[in-house]
């Protein structure tokens, strides 16, 4: 990973660079290059945006502290966006096409087009036909790419230039490096056998999922908060079995937010994983739906890594999640967080008594 | 009469090496997994299971053992022995040994139904009943389109099976496009791809009445499907009701497959390769034939579902490795074939 | 008995049997005579139900001794497995042939000059010797209907008369209705007591052998002049024999 020091000062330098080119060509253009290295040219700050990546829809809601930008999204975020917090904070997502696009990401163009979008954000990485029928309609796409901190730090930062917003993501993005640091100075000098080993379930109800850990963002943060990948051995996101979970019988087990009927009773009442040690020591926890799920990177990130820190190294870190998603919820989506909306992100009525949790609860 | 006696014999050792063949495929089958058991631990399970199945289950060996391989390895040989039988028979009643239970549209429809269920969120029971009613629809509209005139030729039935199946393979695909690529798509293909990673006793149960009621009703029928397997006019002459029991035929095989589709998706080559080397085994004759691939299928489904589950950490789809085994194997059975045919 | 009340078969516009008549009891055997085209085939099926009637009736056992010309042959049985299928209808659907029914296999292979083809696979044998397996299969079936469809037609003249001997001494009990089609008077001649000629212009005549396999019938159903001849057998006794007199062979 490219020092952030380095990423820091290299998008300064491109903010510098566009300033110039604000001055050199007409009047508010803004051009950069997105990650796939393709040149974006806007003539003036985007005011109508489409995400058809999925998590990007919440993202560009909290770059711009509203839901006024987001004209367009993929059904599956906006099902993510009404489930969560971010439907009663923003009811007026509700009135957002989503139509835009197949959850597979295949853009329906006329129904892109008629939203009349100046930017539409769509994956890189996974080939021209899900982006030509954007260009070929005559529609600004920007691809971003999947994956690491890193590249969520670098598209966040692309979009709020995008969004005309480019001082919003310094806040943003130094809240992450902050945490990040703050976290990486306790859990560096954990010695291998005093990190817990994680395992976090991608897909349980059909078949189970988990990563390998390169590339893998999951892993990545387990790891950060001083826990070791349980499932490191996998190349890639696969399929696995029962018995290989037994045989990894991981300390810890992170279920994920993404699969609505999924909760900790899925470990308890099974047979198997009812004996490993994360069972039995009751470290079993669903991942928290926020803005946006905690799972995968997103502008809540540092949260979730807090979250991962308290659970995974309890006696190390004792973060005040609870008054820390207060603020910065109001700096994201200027929300003031009820302490019922916290119980619902948190999960607290499911998974109140697991291990370490009573310190999610309200004081 | 030495001919007889000593053919007699032969099929006597056939049958004696598949069933110690499947029976050592089983055993081993229990003994190997991810998490290590010793054999003779393992072993010692399997007899306490035997011997006293009401028995309290605590320790993880003899959860991992009896919970998690017993169910998924007798899953795996029930649905083994049923694809393989429902394409011995199909074979048969068809007189071409190149079709198989997809030929009938009804792993097709069942995917639909378990494709729908998935993305509606739907899990258990009644996903299984999903997954069986669209498989026995889709029969149903083969049944229905090839009947033409009150007749239903063979050919039609078919024609008919590959247009049904391309219909509902082309709503599968429409359900993958709009399932939510985050849960449901990856569930869709998971499933169609087949597996038995998520075996349990409860979904053996589920799936055991249809495959052994459909299994020992074909196997019933065995005398019947030598005469099926004539032309049609000779199959009347000697008092047959060509249509309606090749429906029966139909229906039962419906039953196999879409209990095994409901449990563990769809697995192809099977159905096709087993009864195939099942002929070359014990000949044609389907009072030898069904028990045969019978045998075989279970052994060959046990054999690919313990690489597909301890090869790597990773559960590798069944589909993957029915195929790559599957293939070869057909290719070398089709060429041997009809070698044998052009030189008698 | 087996046979036709009336029958009539069209396909689309075409007819091709019109109200036709005849019957065949138990202890006799006729022939269907006619060139290709007339309904021979047609009237076969008709007659075992294959063919369903536009008009009229059939007669006919519930089970058909039905011995097919070549029989299906992509299947691999033994000539006993082949056999004991004629049991099929006593045992039913789910019924498996016993001990009893193969020995009625067995004696029914014997009777048609199949035992050595018992344990044979039948896609393995000649067409003649699988004819004789058929046949076996038709017998085995107990049925008092035996119907052969172009018995002769694949033979060379030794196994001509090997099968006709073999149809009389099918014949001989008088304990069956036997109908075998063929292209040859003389095999009417030898095996039939009854004849059915396809007559051009759809009025088929049917009668004993010795009225209908007449020159003149034969003329006018082959449109091929015909001679009869009498011929001496080997212990003395005269065969009637018919010859086609074609236009190059008039010398003989």
């Amino acid at each position: 990973m490219v020092p952030l020091t380095r990423f820091i000062s290299r998008s300064l330098l491109a903010a510098a660079f566009s300033t110039l080119l604000v001055h050199g060509a007409g009047a508010d253009e803004i051009v950069f290059k997105d990650q796939e290295n393709r040149e974006v040219k806007l003539a003036k700050a985007a005011e109508r945006i489409v995400s058809i990546v999925i998590p990007m829809a919440s993202t560009v809601i909290a770059l711009d502290g509203s839901t006024r930008k987001l004209v367009g999204m993929n059904p599956t975020a906006k099902s993510a966006v009404m489930e969560g917090i971010l439907g009663k904070i923003f009811p007026e997502a509700r009135d957002i096409p989503s139509d835009v696009t197949a959850p597979n990401f295949v853009p329906n163009v006329e129904a892109l087009t008629a939203t009349n979008p100046d930017l539409v954000i769509q994956w890189g990485g996974r080939g021209n036909d899900i982006v030509a029928p954007i260009t070929n309609a005559g529609l600004n796409a920007m691809l971003i790419l999947y994956g690491t901190e890193e590249l969520t730090r670098e598209y966040m930062a692309i979009t709020a230039k995008a969004l005309g917003k480019p001082e919003r993501i310094a806040e943003l993005v130094e809240w992450r490096d902050k945490v990040q640091k703050d976290i990486e100075a306790k859990t560096k000098a954990i010695p291998e056998d005093k990190r817990p080993s994680v395992l976090y379930v991608g897909r349980a109800l059909s078949d189970i999922s988990a990563s390998g850990t390169k590339g893998n963002y999951n892993a990545w943060y387990i790891e950060l908060v001083g826990g070791k990948n349980a499932s490191s051995g996998l190349n890639g996101t696969v399929s696995i079995n029962k018995e290989q979970i037994a045989e990894w019988d991981p300390e810890v087990i992170f279920l994920n937010a993404f699969e609505a009927k999924l909760d900790v009773s899925w470990v308890y009442n099974d047979p198997i994983l009812s004996l490993t040690k994360a069972a039995k020591n009751k470290r079993v926890y669903k991942m928290p739906l926020g803005g946006y799920r905690w799972d995968p990177p997103n502008q809540e990130s540092p949260l979730s890594w807090m979250w991962s820190a308290n659970l995974i190294q309890p006696d190390l870190f004792k973060y005040d999640l609870r008054s820390e998603m207060k603020t910065y919820y109001k700096m994201l989506y200027n929300y003031e967080l009820t302490d019922a909306d916290i119980d619902g992100i948190l999960w607290v009525k499911e998974q109140g008594d697991a291990a370490n949790y009573a310190q999610f609860g309200e004081k | 009469m030495t001919a007889r006696r000593s053919r007699i014999a032969r099929q006597t050792l056939v049958f004696a090496g598949l069933l110690a063949l499947f029976a050592a495929a089983f055993v081993v089958s229990l003994c190997v997994g991810r998490f290590s058991v010793p054999a003779g631990r393992a072993l010692e399970l399997i007899w306490l299971g035997i011997t006293d199945p009401t028995r309290e289950l605590g320790a993880i060996d003899e959860r991992i053992v009896l919970l998690v391989r017993a169910p998924r390895v007798v899953l795996a040989a029930l649905a083994g022995a049923g694809l393989a039988l429902s394409g011995a028979a199909l074979q048969g009643v068809f007189r071409n040994p190149l079709v198989s239970p997809d030929i009938l549209g009804i792993s097709q429809g069942a995917a639909f139904g378990g494709a729908l269920g998935i993305m509606l969120g739907i899990w258990g029971l009644p996903l299984i009943g999903m997954v069986f009613v669209s498989g026995l629809v889709a029969l149903i509209l083969v049944g229905m389109l090839s009947r033409v005139n009150g007749r239903t030729e063979t050919v039609t039935v078919i024609l008919c099976g590959l247009v049904v199946s391309s219909m509902f393979s082309a709503v599968v695909s429409l359900l993958q496009f709009v399932a939510d690529p985050n849960t449901s798509l990856p569930a869709i293909v998971y499933w169609l791809m087949g597996s038995f990673a998520t075996a349990t006793w409860e979904r053996t149960l589920i799936a055991a009445p249809g495959l052994i009621i459909g299994g020992v009703l074909l196997w019933m029928l065995r005398f019947r499907l030598n005469i099926l397997s004539l032309d049609e006019a000779e199959a009347q002459s000697l008092g047959a009701n060509t249509t309606r029991e090749r429906w029966l035929v139909f229906g039962l095989i419906a039953v196999i497959v879409g209990s095994q589709v409901a449990v563990s998706g769809i697995i192809g080559w099977i159905g096709i390769v087993i009864p195939h080397a099942a002929r070359l085994l014990v000949g044609h004759d389907h009072r030898a034939l069904l028990p045969a691939a019978v045998v075989l299928g279970a052994g060959f489904m046990v054999i690919i579902d313990t690489l597909a589950r301890t090869a790597t950490a990773a559960e590798i789809p069944l589909g993957v490795i029915t195929a790559l085994v599957g293939a070869p194997i057909f290719a070398v059975l089709l060429r041997n074939h009809y070698r044998e045919r052009h030189a008698s | 008995m087996i046979g036709l009340d009336n029958a009539t078969v069209r396909f689309g516009t075409r007819t091709i049997i019109d109200g036709l008549s005849f019957s065949v009891p138990v202890g006799r055997t006729m022939a269907i005579l006619g060139p290709n085209g007339r309904g021979k085939t047609t009237t076969l099926k008709a007659m075992l139900g294959f063919q369903p009637l536009n008009a009229g009736r059939r007669i006919a056992p519930e089970i058909v001794g039905y011995v097919p010309q070549t029989g299906t042959g992509n299947q691999r049985y033994r000539g006993i497995d082949i056999a004991v299928m004629g049991r099929a209808a006593h045992l039913g659907l789910f019924g498996q042939p016993g001990s009893a029914d193969f020995e009625i296999a067995r004696s029914a292979l014997e009777r048609a000059g199949a035992a050595r083809f018992a344990d044979h696979y039948f896609d393995r044998l000649s067409g003649g010797e699988r004819q004789l397996v058929l046949l076996a299969r038709a017998l085995a079936t107990g049925s008092e209907a035996l119907v052969l469809d172009e018995p002769a037609a694949a033979l060379d003249l030794h196994n001509q008369e090997r099968l006709l001997n073999l149809l009389n001494a099918l014949r001989q009990p008088r304990d069956r209705a036997i109908v075998f089609t063929t292209h040859d008077p003389n095999h009417a001649l030898t095996a039939a007591d009854d004849a059915l000629l396809m007559m051009p212009g759809g009025q088929p005549l049917f009668g004993p052998v010795s009225e209908t396999i007449t020159p003149e019938h034969l003329e006018h159903l082959y449109g091929v002049p015909m001679r009869v001849v009498e011929l001496a057998g080997p212990s003395g006794e005269t065969h009637r024999a018919v010859l086609p007199a074609f236009a190059g062979t008039r010398a003989a």
